[in-house]
């Protein structure tokens, strides 16, 4: 009886109260794009009745007839409020929430936090930022935009590197590139060389290069070692997280289509100042073949028999700007791209097609990119859901710029001289396949040098690279809190390469080529274990705990062809010699993982995690190491209630971590190895079998007898503030870390019978801070200007080595110039000095020729900045947005043997002070070999063997400069038509742009080149070294984005 | 939900625990090799050096002993870049000595069957101590590789450097003389000098020896230990020639060519890389040396000067000695006829008579060069070698000095070694040189200074070795 009146007292309450409801919908979209927002919190005030948006954002929810309001809610979006009326439909616009800065961060193995629970420093880069200046390699993008990265790049070379580093570098082995992430698994930033990174460099990009920007959600670059603890050892410096799109609805429910086209020009950046008063030749003397040695007699419409490359009689004039410009093309690069996407309750998927096709100032050089993403996922079930993305990228390049030296395809600055009119190289070629247009010898008619459009379409430096990204990952959810991933990935790259000289070739005669296919593969599995509760309304945690495997594995085989036949046939069967090589490596790491998170009503969070990994490249019995970090975040604002519109936020964070690092395969043996090459000066070698006989040799590296794991211990504190409602944004961070037992192929001495010894040495500490400012000083009506100021400061000092070397070679290249580790200091620059008097510091002439003595090879200064800076504004008013980004880096030295060349070879206008006349070096002293020295008395010859001599016994120091620099670094407009133009078309967005990048050099002492140009490449450590680098190049372009 | 859990946690343990072990005992290089063959490691051992010998050595320094008129990357100015020879050193020590040294501890482990693979590496480790101590003078050798014992080795004095080469020289002579021959390891595979006959390497290894007691009999008493050497074995006939043979094919062509046909294409005759230097020019030409015209092409021209390149309208070395398959030459016997008129002259009677030596050395070096050597392109008539023979009658000790510096025509270090030791020919001072004299030696590599410690600090580069003193 009870029963049934309860039953009976239920019925009748719920339809009183059916009958007292009605339904509300709508849709929540995006301010910043009219996108819907999926899972958006829809609560009626003062209830606990709510739902969530769908995957369109749209919800419906049942509430009282009369009145009520909704609350919307969503991590980083501003909550609102909003009165229901008697309106059946509301729609609302959300915004990002500056004041609870709720932002969302991707961490460590792709899982997202709110920012404000994060103990250490990460920033974040918007997708926006990636594509308003497109870059064929994405590490360009994050130039000046992020704080405490530096990017170096080998110049204007299409296809070529860019290398990042983080927070200065920590490793003397070379182990200071990121790691980069992308949809959770780890992909591989490797640039592998064809040959040397000195002698005839061909810089091919690097790994990560092929990462689409228009593909591109978010970049979340981790710093320090308790951002990147989870990631195990290979994020000892930093981590780049790359989050890519997935699908979303369109209003309405309808797919999202949207196509993007960019064009872009490319010409010289900066033209080295020339000298136009003189012609090639030497002491005045006109001579037609003295090509980039413009010591001649002065130009004045004189008549000279034989002009040069034509041998006609004619008037000696000078060209403009020494013909660069008439050499050096127009770059033009266009992206187009293609995707759409959609989603719905259960499903989303996104395709995206996108072809760069670029061309580059090098007369033939090209870059061609086509790459297919498509990311798809299904939710199975409440508990089930799965999602892949695979991204395929096929890349072509050719006519690489080669530089460096000891190579006869490198064409430097230094080869334009005054009264060589490129344009009569423009035939290089005749019927029978000569190259013509180029000194040749009188015997037998040998070019002694090269044309350069023979180099330049004869000669082939072509790549060509297919990569797979690919990942699977399944979530089961089987209930509240407890969630299973797993997520396997791969990355598959086939890389082929063909460098030839085609027979013919003046210093390469007889050609050759050389046949390179590397193949890199890399697998990584996660199982993830995660549960999240709510203790109480204060006190909530989540704790993780997870299981990895990576193989990585690198295979590359070699042709190497010499003395061909038929001039331009490369096969192994039109040479005389063939050499084949091989090379092979496997590696695995297993990793046990675990964090637990403690969040104290939302103001004060406690991290800890743990990792253990063991590895196959360390002693079996020793292959296993251990690493814990510790971070917390304190929104002091919130726990002492004290936000207001002064300060409206402020956190305080704190880590503390400390990770391992493994070595690389097969250090542990001593192995003889099968020998292909003797070598020799020059590259003169020598090939085994030699009179039939194979050759094997020992290993020169004495192998390590207990081998320990590297060691990174990371200190990180870090305060971030918001002012003035928001209007203010202030981060600050001070980190140290220290970088002991460096797994590292110690210098020994040869005299030991070893070159090397692997073993623990060294330790590497880098300490700094970042200070990033963010404001927005003005906002009126609708225009808003945004500025942001990011700076950064690393000292990254080589503390110690070991107790019995002096230094380490980081990096060499010719003439002593190299780039090394000496205790305490950091990074340094190793040449050749001029002599100086010790007590005055001037330098010792000698006196029979009044030039400059050259010294003994020692540090000359650190390649590294002192500080980095960037400065980014934006501009906003209604629909269009004006962008711009100037960077700087302040402090380090670079030795650029371009303007070596231009000053040597008498090309530069500085060369034309006391052309005809001659001078004494006053800066110099003289030994008078009693201990005395007076002022130098002794002219010099004439001013040419003033400069020709200025590097006499490989003297760098006249062409080691500052390498600060302050650059226009991109300019973007872009102009987003208003909806109301467009209604009633198919078309639901349009936006036009305008972009340009590496637009102005503000502040160089560097003269004639820029001074970013660097010889190495992203795959070594060469900072401050240029050698007859391709010259970079100013971009224009305008871009179009339709939407519909 | 616990037995999920269980079930998912059991799982992941499981899969770490039975499978990491051997899946991680991935470590090995499949493309190496724990062990080697000597007829494997020796071939690695003499070409490496021979190639780093011709295209580091042999295209840079023979004009500082002036048998070139001008290189690339010359230190004959007296400014040695760091660098220059630091490829040498590290060639010398860690692959030649190094590699030698495991070859030498195999064979001598091995016992008296494989004397002769021991006895092959102890002399080519003469060699190379020889060579060493000809360029730097104070060198490691009584601690040298011997990485366990010693990892910063003690350099050691010229004088303990010659002494221990004469020393490994007896030894390799011992080991060859107590050889086992029933079973003894075929070695004629990997001994690209000699094939396998260890009665040459006796001759080569006697023929080393009297050059270090050569050096030494500059400073010290050996006179006896001379007269012992004297009595043993040497080199006779061009067939003793130590030598390594290059086919001129791709892949295996002496570097001197190889490096005008990569560069510049063509011949010496036609590109004008190498010329004789003034003191060859001068002892081969206006003497009417019958070598004259295979050595020095356009010698109706005069030579360039110490400082200039071959031209067109200078004479130039020739295309017989400039060839791809012209052989590295590590001894000649005419090396050893001259050391014993050398020492007839200079009163050592075990030597014999001068004379008799004197035409000996001319006889086997012109027969060298008209015929013997091989892959000859040229050839000198007996009968003119026999005239100039028999016209050069009774040498003076400048006669001899003389000889020996063109007989080592081509040896880069043999030739520097003799005008150091002998001061003849005499050498001018190359103009816009940096020192008094013609370079003395090379500063140590910035590799070994860094790297030891022990190494001396370096000495100008014109101050004389202990050798010439």
């Amino acid at each position: 009886m009870k029963r049934k009146l309860l039953m009976t007292v239920s019925l009748l309450f719920a339809v009183i109260v059916a009958f007292a409801q009605r339904s509300v919908n709508g849709s929540v979209t995006a301010a910043e794009d009219g996108s819907g927002i999926p899972g958006v919190n829809v609560v009626l005030k003062g209830t606990t009745t709510g739902t969530t948006t769908d995957l369109d954002g749209n919800y419906r929810l049942s509430v009282p007839e009369e009145g009520g309001t909704l609350v919307f809610s969503f991590i980083g979006l501003a909550a609102q409020e909003v009165e229901i009326g008697s309106r059946s439909v509301v729609d609302v616009q959300m915004i990002e929430d500056v004041e609870q800065l709720a932002e969302v961060v991707v961490t460590a193995l792709g899982i997202e936090r709110e920012s404000r629970n994060i103990g250490y420093g990460i920033d974040v880069l918007e997708a926006t930022e990636l594509t308003k200046a497109r870059e064929t390699n994405i590490v360009n993008s994050l130039q000046g935009k992020v704080t405490g990265v530096q990017i170096t790049n080998t110049g204007g070379n299409v296809g070529g590197s860019s290398k990042i580093t983080i927070r200065g570098v920590s490793s003397l082995s070379g182990r200071n590139n990121p790691l980069w992430i992308v949809d959770g698994v780890m992909i591989n930033n490797s640039q592998t060389m064809s040959g040397s990174r000195i002698a005839g460099n061909r810089d091919f990009f690097n790994g990560a290069a092929v990462i689409n920007p228009d593909d591109v959600e978010s970049i979340n670059v981790l710093k320090g070692a308790a951002a990147t603890a989870l990631y195990g050892s290979r994020a000892a410096a930093g981590a780049i997280v790359v989050t890519t799109k997935k699908g979303k609805a369109g209003k309405g429910g309808r797919a999202t289509v949207a196509i993007n086209s960019s064009v872009r020009f490319d010409n010289l950046f900066r033209v080295p100042d020339y000298q136009q008063g003189y012609a090639m030749g030497s002491n005045f003397k006109y001579d037609s073949t003295a090509r980039g040695f413009d010591w001649g007699p002065r130009i004045a419409g004189q008549t000279v028999e034989n002009l040069p490359i034509t041998g006609e009689t004619g008037a000696l004039t000078a060209v403009d700007d020494n013909g660069v410009n008439d050499f050096f093309e127009t770059g033009v690069t266009s992206i187009n791209n293609f995707s759409v996407g959609d989603a719905d309750e259960r499903m989303n998927y996104r395709l995206s097609v996108t072809s760069l096709n670029q061309t580059g100032i090098m007369p033939g050089s090209s870059l061609d990119r086509l790459t297919i993403g498509l990311n798809a996922g299904v939710n199975h079930s409440e508990k089930l859901s799965s999602k892949f993305g695979v991204q395929y990228i096929k890349s072509q390049s050719g006519g690489t710029g080669v530089t460096g030296a000891n190579d006869p395809n490198i064409i430097g600055l230094g080869s334009f001289s005054s009264t060589l009119d490129q344009r009569q190289f423009q035939n290089w070629i005749d019927e029978s396949g000569n190259q013509i247009n180029v000194p040749t010898r009188a015997a037998d008619g040998t070019p002694t040098s090269n044309n350069p459009y023979w180099i330049q379409n004869e000669n082939l430096n072509d790549r060509e690279d297919d990569r797979i990204l690919g990942n699977f990952e399944v979530n089961f959810k089987p209930f509240d809190g407890f969630q299973l991933m797993g997520r396997v990935g791969i990355d598959m790259n086939d890389d082929k390469r063909l460098i030839t000289n085609r027979k013919g070739t003046a210093l390469r005669i007889l050609g050759n080529f050389n046949s390179d296919n590397i193949r890199r593969q890399e697998i990584t599995s996660d199982i993830i274990a995660s549960y999240a509760r709510d203790i109480n309304s204060d006190l909530s945690f989540n704790v993780l705990a997870g299981f990895q495997f990576n193989e990585r594995l690198f295979e590359r085989q070699q042709i190497t062809g010499n003395e061909l036949l038929i001039p331009e046939l490369f096969s192994p069967g039109n040479v005389n010699q063939v050499v084949a090589s091989r090379d092979y490596s496997s590696q695995r790491l297993f990793g046990v993982y675990g964090s637990a998170e403690l969040i104290y009503q939302n103001w004060l969070t406690l991290t800890a995690t743990a990792r253990n990994d063991w590895t196959s490249t360390l002693p079996l019995d020793n292959n296993s190491y251990f690493y814990p970090s510790v971070s917390a975040a304190f929104v002091f604002t919130d726990a002492f209630n004290i936000a207001n519109n002064i300060l409206s936020y402020g956190k305080l964070r704190a880590s503390v971590a400390q990770v391992g690092n493994d070595t690389g395969p097969y250090q542990l043996n001593f192995n003889f190895f099968p020998i292909t090459t003797a070598s020799g000066q020059y590259g003169l070698n020598v090939n085994f079998p030699f009179q039939g006989q194979l050759a094997y040799a020992a290993t020169s590296t004495v192998p390590p007898a207990n081998l320990l794991p590297e060691q990174q211990t990371s200190f990180e504190f870090g305060l971030e503030t918001q002012l003035f409602d928001g209007r203010i944004g202030l981060d600050v961070a001070y980190f140290k870390n220290i970088n002991e037992n460096q797994i590292l192929a110690l210098p020994i001495p040869q005299s030991s019978g070893f070159a090397f010894r692997r073993t623990n040495v060294g330790r590497v500490d880098q300490e700094g801070i970042e200070i990033s400012i963010d404001a927005t000083p003005l906002e009126v009506g609708d225009f808003t200007w945004n500025t942001t100021v990011n700076f950064s400061h690393v000292e990254s000092t080589v503390v110690e080595l070991s107790d019995d070397v002096e230094f380490v070679t980081i990096a060499s290249a010719f003439n002593s110039v190299q780039v090394r580790a000496v205790p305490g200091k950091e990074f340094q620059l190793y040449a050749i000095p001029f002599a100086r008097d010790s007590a005055s510091g001037r330098p010792l002439i000698d006196p029979n020729s009044g030039r400059r003595i050259p010294g003994t090879a020692k540090t000359m200064g650190t390649v590294l900045p002192d500080f980095t800076a960037g400065w980014i504004n934006n501009f906003t008013w209604k629909g269009v947005t004006i962008s711009s980004t100037i960077d700087m880096r302040w402090g380090g030295i670079i030795k650029t043997s371009t303007v070596e060349g231009l000053q040597t070879g008498g090309l530069a206008a500085e060369t034309l002070r006391n052309r005809e006349g001659t001078f004494i070096d006053a800066s110099g002293v003289i030994d008078n070999g009693d201990g005395t020295v007076r002022d130098n008395d002794v002219p010099v010859r004439n001013t040419q063997d003033y400069w020709t001599a200025l590097n006499d016994g490989s003297v760098a120091e006249p062409y080691i400069y500052d390498a600060s620099f302050v650059k226009l670094r991109e300019i973007g407009v872009s102009y987003s038509l208003p909806e109301n133009i467009l209604s009633g078309t198919f078309i639901k967005g349009v936006q036009l742009g305008v972009e340009g990048r590496n637009l102005a050099l503000l502040y160089s002492k560097v003269p004639h080149i820029d001074p970013e140009s660097n010889l190495f490449g992203a795959g070594a450590d060469g900072f401050g070294i240029e050698r007859a680098s391709v010259p970079s190049t100013r971009s224009f372009g305008f871009n179009v984005r339709l939407t519909f | 939900m616990k037995k999920i859990k269980i079930l998912i946690l059991t799982a992941v343990v499981l899969f770490a625990g039975f499978s990491c072990e051997e899946a991680l005992d991935i470590n090995t290089d499949p493309l190496a090799a724990t062990s080697a063959d000597p007829n494997a490691v020796l071939p690695y051992v003499l070409v490496q050096y021979s190639n780093r010998h011709v295209t580091e050595l042999g295209s840079r320094i023979p004009d500082v002993s002036q048998y070139f008129s001008d290189t690339f990357n010359s230190p004959k100015n007296g400014t040695t870049s760091i660098f220059l020879t630091g490829n040498t050193w590290r060639m010398m020590y860690t692959q030649v000595l190094g590699n030698l040294s495991l070859v030498k501890a195999d064979a001598l482990a091995a016992g008296a069957t494989s004397n002769n693979v021991a006895a092959i590496a102890t002399t080519m480790e003469a060699l190379i101590y020889l060579e060493l101590t000809s360029i730097w003078e104070d060198v490691p050798f009584t601690e040298a590789v011997n990485a366990q014992e010693f990892p910063a080795p003690q350099f050691d004095s010229q004088e303990t450097v010659l002494r221990g080469v004469v020393a490994l020289c007896d030894e390799a002579v011992d080991l060859i003389n107590t050889r086992q021959e029933a079973g003894e390891f075929n070695v004629s595979n990997g001994d690209l000098i000699f094939g396998g006959d260890m009665n040459k390497w006796e001759k080569f290894a006697n023929g080393l020896q009297l050059r270090a007691l050569m050096m030494l009999r500059n400073q010290t008493g050996v006179d006896a230990e001379i007269a012992n050497v004297l009595s043993r074995p040497l080199p006779e006939t061009n067939a003793d020639a130590a030598k390594l043979e290059y086919s001129g094919q791709a892949g295996a062509l002496n570097a001197l060519f190889n490096l005008i046909q990569t560069f510049f294409g063509g011949t010496n005759e036609t590109s004008n890389v190498y010329g004789p230097g003034p003191p060859l020019y001068d002892l081969l030409v206006p003497t009417g040396d019958p070598r004259a015209d295979v050595i020095i092409a356009r010698n109706d021209l005069p030579g360039p000067s110490i400082d200039a390149f071959p031209s067109n309208s200078t004479a130039v070395l020739s295309n017989d000695v400039i060839r791809g398959d012209f052989p590295d030459v590590w001894m000649l016997p005419a090396e050893i006829d001259f050391y014993k008129a050398e020492l007839s002259l200079k009163g050592v009677g075990a030597a014999g008579d001068a004379t008799t030596n004197y035409a000996n050395g001319l006889q086997n070096i012109m027969t060298w060069y008209g015929g013997d050597v091989p892959g000859a392109t040229a050839s000198i008539a007996q009968a003119d070698i026999d005239a100039f023979v028999s016209a050069a009658g009774a040498p003076s000790l400048d006669d001899v000095y003389n000889q020996e510096y063109l007989a080592a025509f081509l040896h880069p270090i043999l030739a520097w070694n003799h005008v150091r030791r002998n001061k003849v020919p005499v050498l001018e001072t190359p103009p816009n040189s940096n020192i008094s004299t013609y370079l003395k030696r090379f500063n140590y590599p910035p590799a070994e200074v860094a790297a030891n410690p022990n190494t001396p600090a370096n000495k100008l580069t014109d101050a004389p070795m202990w050798f010439e003193n």
